[in-house]
């Protein structure tokens, strides 16, 4: 009984949705792109985190360009030599096997170790704080802790603990997207290895008044360049520097430096290397 | 009575040393001289750690066009050169003297008082530049470049910054009241650089009725103009005073010279007075220690590079309820991470505050109220400034004229949500800054 209000209806829009389609699939006939199965099967195998670190800014731009170059030495450093090997077989060739590299926080001033000079009470960043002054903490080359750089980090390696920003060196693919977003450096890259010695203090103020700020300052005070058979540490600006190639992971300097926490870190990363391998 | 056009609030005044003369400060145990007391480059150290220098010798070259010389301000040994805390909130290098006492001045400078127009326009300007003349109002912008505009640029009306529009700073009406001489010279100086015949003007704000009175009786017989302006926030920002004086309005990326105006601080005419007629370097200047929690407020005269820690040991310490250390004025000063911080030649004020309560930290959200737009003396709308910067959106907030903000903080004294809206806009102005960098690199 209601046929002659719904019959209309159904008739107008079933005929409109008769002739889009039609539409459609004309559309789709005539604009077809080849697209090629290659370059997805790629992308399928990318982290598909668009971080970055690769140059490109997206997987699938990577993938585009690997397949049309098939250039072995373009490498994805977040997937690693496991990732190298699958994208060499998918294409047939042997592919370069990045150099496992991971991100470091080159200070240890927590708020245990650092002093504060002053209370900030303004926006909770970074770089708004680093206007104001020189930061919170009395060093003026020290992490803020406020934690712009988290916001980068794709992988979720990154917190702040005590003032101070951690990584989880499980999670971080030494993709360096964070590296700019320090507005002290106090972030950097640097090479996996069985054993890894560097210098966790950024500070180039004289050893008088690094020590005044924190305890686990580099004060400069030559100990360990002295003490290394290799001749591996430089003193610049009153701050040393471990040179990764020469270092022979010995462990003299770590005996040897006087700071109250000591400012030379040892790392183990050959573990955290297998068993990402093994996942 | 004048005033600008848009915007502006009314804070609490404050002016509680505005009665009180101004005392000289006796000589601290040791100056730090920052090489960075003006805007640009920083100036560069003439002198090595032992060396012995008289009062007023060249210490700090100018670097480069907009930079200026820096002198020791009083006779002693240099001992140390290194970086310390800046005032400005970064660490600059700094010369530290140890003064021996004497004071003594070197040869040839603070002669006796020789009249002006005797000296050739070159002679008066070399003069103001070597004396390391920098404007006295905050920016520090050397008044050598500034007196030299670009040659086809007409200058018609030569202004001399009275309003002192902060709350609580007194130090440029006291140099009114007690040196009306050395303004009425240092602005006769300044019109005669430009043929004399521009309009010499004098804008104070009509909380200073002393100050009016004691610059009419110089001035008048001089054709200097005394204009009385409103009592407003922010009538001594450079363009809102071109505003009220002339009525004509300086556009973005406009300096006052494009519209036929000069704009210098009072404390910068006695600068440079004492410059071109006395041969006396810029070394010491007024500064108003004030704030609710310092035990003796009071108006001195130091040296630059005095340390803070010291100024609050002669105005009787502050109290234990301090925290908060203001250089300059409430509004637009910045607050200190340190009290080992000296005075440079901006340093108008220096405050000690306690904001427990006062304090911006809890930001809330907009509630679209607009009193930031009403308030904003130069026409933007801030809340749509934070906003964007809060979004990181740094090419939006070039649109909506960033450029323009003159960061005076009418915006973030009416925001009823506490809106921390200056800080966004100049966080923002250095992360566009560094964006700009990194894309032309």
């Amino acid at each position: 009984m209601y046929s002659e209000t719904f019959i209309p209806a159904v008739a107008s829009l079933g005929s409109l949705a008769l002739v889009l389609g039609i539409i459609i699939l004309f559309v789709s006939r005539k604009f077809f792109v080849a697209e090629d199965p290659t370059v997805s099967m790629i992308n399928a195998l990318l982290p598909g985190v668009n971080c970055g670190a690769c140059s490109f800014p997206s997987c699938n731009q990577f993938a585009e360009e690997l397949v049309r170059t098939r250039n072995p030495a373009m490498t994805c450093p977040v997937g690693g030599g496991e990732l190298a090997s699958k994208l060499g077989t998918a294409l047939g060739i042997t592919m370069a096997e990045p150099k496992p590299v991971t991100c470091v926080v080159l200070c240890q001033g927590h708020n245990g170790n650092a002093r504060e000079s002053a209370q900030y009470l303004g926006i909770q960043d970074c770089w708004a704080a680093a206007q104001t002054f020189a930061g919170t903490k009395q060093c003026r080359f020290a992490c803020i802790g406020l934690g712009s750089c988290i916001a980068y980090c794709d992988f979720n390696a990154m917190r702040i603990e005590n003032g101070l920003v951690v990584i989880d060196r499980e999670l971080c693919t030494g993709c360096g997207a964070c590296i700019p977003a320090c507005p002290y450096g106090v972030l950097a890259m640097q090479e996996k290895k069985t054993e890894r010695y560097f210098i966790a203090c950024s500070s180039h103020d004289r050893g008088a008044d690094t020590r005044k700020a924190c305890d686990a300052g580099c004060t400069a005070c030559q100990k360990c360049v002295k003490e290394c058979p290799e001749q591996a540490i430089v003193i610049d600006n009153f701050l040393a520097s471990i040179i990764q190639e020469k270092c022979t992971s010995c462990g003299k300097c770590i005996e040897v430096c006087p700071t109250k926490v000591n400012c030379i870190l040892r790392v183990r990363d050959l573990d955290s290397v297998k068993s990402k391998k093994a996942s | 009575m004048k005033t600008f056009k848009t915007g502006g609030i009314h804070p609490p005044e404050q002016k509680l040393t505005s009665g009180k003369a101004v005392e000289v400060m006796p000589l601290p145990p040791e100056l730090a001289v920052s090489m960075s007391q003006h805007l640009g480059k920083p100036a560069k150290p003439v002198v090595k750690v032992g060396d012995e220098v008289g009062k007023g010798q060249l210490i700090g070259t100018a670097d480069g066009f907009i930079s200026a010389n820096v002198h020791a301000p009083t006779s002693g040994k240099i001992r140390a050169v290194k970086p310390h805390p800046h005032p400005g909130g970064q660490y600059s290098m700094t010369v530290f003297i140890t003064p021996d006492g004497l004071d003594k001045w070197q040869e040839g400078l603070n002669t006796p008082e020789i009249d002006w127009k005797t000296l050739s326009k070159e002679e008066i300007l070399r003069r103001i530049t070597d004396a390391g003349v920098v404007g006295m109002g905050g920016a520090g912008f050397p008044s050598g470049v500034k007196l030299s505009p670009p040659k086809d640029k007409t200058i018609d009306t030569v202004i001399l910054n009275g309003a002192e529009c902060e709350p609580f700073l007194t130090a440029d009406h006291r140099v009114m009241v007690e040196e009306p001489e050395a303004i009425v010279k240092g602005l006769e100086i300044i019109t005669h650089l430009f043929q004399g015949k521009a309009r010499a003007v004098i804008g104070i704000e009509s909380n200073k009725p002393d100050a009016v009175a004691a610059l009419k009786k110089h001035a008048e017989p001089k054709g200097i103009e005394i204009v009385t302006l409103e009592t407003k926030y922010p009538q001594g920002a450079e363009k809102q005073l071109i505003d009220a004086i002339t009525g004509r309005t300086v556009n973005e990326g406009e300096l006052p010279f494009d519209k036929g105006c000069l704009v210098h601080n009072i404390g910068t005419a006695v600068a440079i007075f004492d410059a071109v007629c006395r041969n006396r370097p810029l070394i010491d200047r007024v500064v108003t220690v004030s704030g609710m929690e310092i035990r003796s407020a009071r108006n001195i005269r130091v040296l630059v590079g005095t340390k803070f820690s010291e100024i609050a040991a002669f105005c009787g310490s502050m109290t234990e309820k301090t925290n908060q250390v203001i250089t300059g004025g409430p509004m637009m000063g910045k607050a200190q991470f340190s009290l080992d911080v000296p005075v440079t030649k901006t340093t108008s004020g220096i405050l000690f505050i306690n904001n427990i309560g006062l304090e911006k930290s809890g930001e809330k959200t907009c509630i679209r109220c607009s009193r930031c737009i009403s308030a904003c003396p130069q026409n933007l709308q801030p809340w749509l400034l934070a906003n964007t910067a809060q979004l990181r959106d740094f090419e939006s907030i070039e649109l909506y004229g960033m450029s323009n903000c003159t960061e005076c903080g009418s915006c973030s004294y009416v925001c009823p949500s506490k809106r921390e809206l200056v800080h966004w806009i100049r966080f923002a102005k250095t992360l566009a800054g560094k964006r700009k960098q990194r894309q032309s690199a």
